[in-house]
């Protein structure tokens, strides 16, 4: 082999294993490592055991904040589906005003430009005792008092992640829609399905893939929020995100982080590879 | 083109650069530009502030890679830990100018020393008292108890902090807030499980207590005395601090010197400066914390001032109770606090 | 035989000067293959859309079987497409795809996978019930959207542009099997094309469309033989153009007189176009008379296998293709070369003339 070519061949090869090795093995191999040494005042010392994700199974606390929030993700998926699906079909298949189209989606996605914390501000803004919501309710007369039932609570924290991460399920979902050629719907209607049963048998199954690909986006980024417990969630709005930054900061127990991080990152690997599955079955018809 | 580097340098150098420089990691307001530019032209040290929200910041930031800070300024629970961690050097008392004239009480904190050798320097204290907003109540609270009120459901906060504990074991009338055994500490728990419907939220940071104070969230909480009740007091928002029946935590700040800085010389600038009229008087002004040294406070604060910040008080200051490192015992209590948030 | 289609006076006005279709009528029989022709925007593609139900006519009606389903939609309209690119279902087999319209039919689920297999063997790809559209060729989807549309057995199928996307060889095969098809089937079948070629070869009965209307409707060697206007000899076939006037029995073009046949009722001196085919025009051997003949040189000539095309030029500059056939006996030493003075001739009967002057 020639010395440019051996060369050209090093750094084709070599880069990504390089990007790989130092962004993803190496910082995952530490945080393993982490997981298995022992919480020793005033740090931590090298060990090798499993304590740490002993102690995450049977201390209640660490089961009950994941259960929490994978609750949370859930419902801020399910949520961002029900509201983004209407909307990108509506794009894709109804809205026929080009410039109307292009704002309406811009208005959907302009605000991932927007500081996160401004976005989560606003709907403290919006939610609070003395916020708009209330004054607005109590001026139409529909409560007396304002009520304190929207802020600082999982509903202010599923509101206000579903706002946040929405983008990420009409973005995906919008490009699903649109990749569905409409003449399979014409077909479909051809052969005696009414739109419902046609939106039911063709479009629906077609935009799996997009569905998959929003719900796994929004899921996984909710479940590593600690911003909107912070901001939104009140005394019963913990999660693991917040956990592991207090095993990290307050608690000094980096063992323990460690082992946390890595039962999240299983997860949403798990959570990864079924959207994966989902996608490739949905897409061995389609391109 | 030597010129021109020269220049270059010229441009991006401050005009303190020759002296020297010394970079800090403490809290908002010790570092307040108010006083800090005029020792900045004194001294020719540059200063740069790194701001910290909470004690646990000190730990993960000076272990995540040294050699960025000179100075430190955590509270006297986490003092222990940094001398423990080796992350400071000894100080050199001799070179600190008023030394002798800070509190007895607080120069022998066992936080601040090792056999005997000292490694902070006291600047600042205060209580954690509570606080109320005056028009709720007619009948001003007097006691913990009132933060368990069910009459305040939902009106109620508590600090983000293992500080927690303390104030349920007091509650619980377990006194000894520092040495709590396993079951005070899980009755303090269950303390504050059981006071979680009535909390609205539990604050994380100054800032956010006075915000839940002004959105009308919040009636009734803990506080950094002095601090936020300042700040509501500007904005309109009238509250009163009070010392429950139970008593209060006592919060002590102090500086220490990074081992081995390179900037050791503008670092004890920096300390003399801090414990002067200037540092003392600086951050009695913008924090509304009390001094450490009485002397440089009675030279330059108004005899009013003076006694508001219970500068010539001695028996308030026994009445606090310090906080003191837990040692060992630190995650028993973090863990409870943890336990309670994941509930 | 009763009308099985019948379109009363259809038009499609996208606005108030962008007009789809214009005013059509139409009427096709049971049974019978018709293909509307035409190149692209001259509407029919929207007409056939409007058959189908997928697009609704501002103006006039149409008839299925004698009902009016104007404002039907297509799942309630007993018509079935073939679409252009297929549109196939990429998520089901290709037994799913074509039981798919029967489910609505009210047909069980082995039953239907029993004509499913049926509709397949019809077009010889039995074996392929359980692959997915992406693993076919495009020949075989084009057959799988053929049995999944005549599954149905609808009273009419209508192809658009069924064989457009298919390469030259296999549209030829498939040209055929689609023919075969029909009359196996019995459907009336109503089909759009921009191919004369495969118009002709397919269809009954061929309607040439120019924007948006009608320009001929009738079977396809009257199409050719007999076309109606410049644009419908130019669209079907190839057609030497000349420009000429009215002179006693025939006309005079600027290279000569001729003789037509045609009937042309129209003043002596008044503007008209004759055209005739290239196949037609022959080139005279040396010493030969013929009616018709002008004098002319040859300008290029084109060698396409089959045959020849000479492209000549008359006397006064205006160019005429001329196709001929090459005999086997035909030394390659006999081939014109360009600038040879020749003669060309038309049979009288094979000139059409259309009135007024035509630029095509």
């Amino acid at each position: 082999m020639s010395g440019p070519r051996s060369l050209s061949t090093v750094l084709i090869l070599g880069i990504p294993i390089l990007w790989v090795v130092v962004f993803m093995l190496l910082p995952y191999g530490i945080i393993v490592t982490y997981s298995f040494w022992v919480k020793a005042y005033p740090t931590f010392k090298p060990a090798f055991q499993f304590g740490n994700y002993l102690t995450l199974v049977t201390d209640p606390q660490y089961v009950q904040v994941l259960l929490r929030t994978l609750k949370i993700s859930a419902l801020v998926s399910v949520l961002s589906l029900l509201l983004a699906y209407p909307f990108a079909w509506w794009l894709v298949f109804r809205c026929h005003n080009q410039s109307l189209k292009t704002w309406a989606y811009m208005a959907v996605i302009a605000p991932l430009w927007v500081s996160y914390l401004l976005r989560a501000y606003i709907w403290k803004t919006i939610l609070g005792t003395e916020g708009i919501l209330n004054s607005f309710l109590m001026s139409t007369g529909i409560i007396s008092e304002p009520s304190s039932l929207f802020l600082y609570n999982q509903f202010a924290m599923v509101v206000t992640l579903t706002y946040i991460f929405i983008p990420f399920m009409v973005m995906p979902i919008y490009t699903a829609l649109e990749r569905i050629p409409a003449n399979l719907s014409e077909a479909s209607s051809d052969l005696g399905m009414a739109p419902w049963q046609t939106f039911l048998k063709v479009t629906l199954p077609l935009s799996t893939p997009g569905i998959a690909a929003g719900f796994t986006l929004t899921f996984c980024l909710s479940f590593g929020d600690f911003i909107a417990p912070f901001l939104v969630g009140g005394p019963d709005g913990n999660l693991i995100a917040s956990v592991i930054q207090s095993q990290f900061g307050s608690a000094l127990n980096w063992p323990l982080g460690s082992a946390l991080s890595i039962v999240m990152l299983v997860i949403v690997l798990a959570i990864v590879s079924l959207s994966d599955r989902i996608e490739a079955r949905a897409n061995t018809g389609a391109h | 083109m030597k010129k021109t580097l020269t220049a270059l340098l010229a441009l991006t150098a401050s005009p303190a650069l020759a002296e020297g420089t010394v970079n800090v990691l403490t809290w908002e307001g010790y570092a307040d530009a108010s006083f800090i530019t005029q020792f900045e032209e004194e001294s020719g040290c540059k200063v740069t502030a790194t701001y910290v929200g909470s004690n646990d910041d000190f730990a993960p930031k000076l272990l995540g890679g040294g050699g960025v800070y000179d100075l430190i300024a955590p509270s006297i629970d986490t003092t222990a830990l940094m001398i423990d961690l080796g992350l400071v050097e000894p100080l050199d008392t001799a070179a600190i100018t008023g030394w002798g004239d800070i509190y007895q009480k607080f120069r022998d904190l066992p936080g601040l020393q090792r056999d005997g050798v000292h490694y902070g320097m006291p600047y600042s204290w205060g209580a954690i008292a509570f606080m109320y907003r005056n028009d709720v109540f007619t009948t001003p609270p007097t006691s913990i108890a009132d933060l368990w009120n069910p009459d305040l459901a939902g009106k109620v906060s508590l600090w983000d902090d293992k500080s927690a504990i303390y104030v349920a074991a007091r509650l619980n009338g377990d006194s000894d807030i520092y040495n709590l055994t396993d079951e005070q500490i899980e009755a303090a728990k269950a303390k504050l499980i059981e006071q979680k419907p009535l909390v609205r939220k539990y604050w994380a940071t100054a800032g956010e207590l006075v915000d839940l104070y002004k959105a009308g969230e919040v009636v009734i909480s803990n506080t950094w005395a002095g601090y936020q009740s300042s700040l509501l007091a500007a904005e309109g928002i009238e509250v009163t601090e009070f010392i429950p029946t139970e008593g209060a935590e006592g919060w002590l700040d102090a500086w220490m010197v990074v081992k081995d800085t390179p900037n050791r010389e503008c670092a004890y600038k920096f300390l003399n400066m801090q414990l002067s009229a200037l540092g003392q008087c600086g951050v009695a002004n913008v924090n509304g914390y009390s001094a450490a040294n009485p002397v440089a406070a009675k030279a330059c604060m108004s005899p009013e001032q003076f006694t508001a910040l219970h500068q010539d008080d001695p028996d308030y200051l026994d009445s606090l109770m310090i906080w003191t490192a837990l040692g060992e015992r630190f995650e028993a209590y973090t863990n409870a606090w943890n336990a309670v948030k994941a509930q | 035989m009763a009308a099985i289609i019948e379109l009363q006076g259809i038009s499609k006005h996208y606005s108030r000067t962008i007009i789809g279709v214009d005013n059509v009528s139409l009427s096709v029989e049971d049974g019978e293959f018709v293909t509307l022709l035409g190149p692209s925007g001259c509407g029919k593609s929207t007409l056939l859309r409007m058959i189908g139900g997928f697009e609704a006519p501002t103006h006039g009606k149409i008839r299925l079987a004698g009902q009016d389903v104007t404002h039907v939609p297509p799942y309630r309209r007993d018509v079935n497409m073939v679409f252009q690119d297929y549109a196939l279902f990429p998520h089901m087999t290709v037994g799913e795809n074509i039981a798919y319209g029967l489910k609505m039919l009210g047909k069980g689920r082995d039953e239907a996978r029993r004509m499913a297999a049926e509709a397949l063997e019809m077009v010889g790809l039995a074996d392929k019930i359980d692959q997915r559209p992406m693993q076919l060729s495009g020949g075989q989807r084009q057959r799988v959207a053929l049995a999944r549309a005549i599954v149905r057995r609808p009273k009419v199928l209508l192809l658009d542009e069924p064989l457009s996307a298919l390469d030259a060889r296999l549209r030829d095969q498939m040209r055929i099997e689609m023919k075969h098809l029909h009359e196996k089937v019995g459907i009336t079948f109503i089909m759009v094309t921009h191919d004369q070629e495969e118009a002709l070869t397919m269809s009954d009965r061929v309607v040439v469309m120019e924007k948006g209307r009608v320009a001929q409707d009738g079977r396809p060697q009257d199409l050719y033989d007999h076309p109606a206007s410049p644009y419908v000899a130019n669209f079907i076939g190839t057609t030497n153009f000349l420009a000429a006037r009215r002179s006693g029995a025939g006309v005079a073009t600027a290279a000569g007189p001729l003789q037509v046949e045609e009937a042309v009722d129209m003043p002596d001196g008044a503007e008209v176009t004759v055209g005739f085919r290239p196949e037609k025009t022959r080139i005279l051997a040396p010493g030969e008379t013929a009616a018709n003949a002008l004098p002319a040189r040859i300008a290029e000539v084109i060698y396409y296998g089959l045959g020849l095309r000479i492209t000549v030029e008359l006397a006064d500059g205006a160019q005429v293709h001329v196709d001929t056939l090459l005999p086997d006996t035909l030394a390659r030493s006999d081939v014109p070369r360009p600038g040879t003075p020749v003669t060309i001739a038309v049979e009288p009967h094979n000139i059409f003339v259309f009135p007024g002057k035509v630029v095509v």
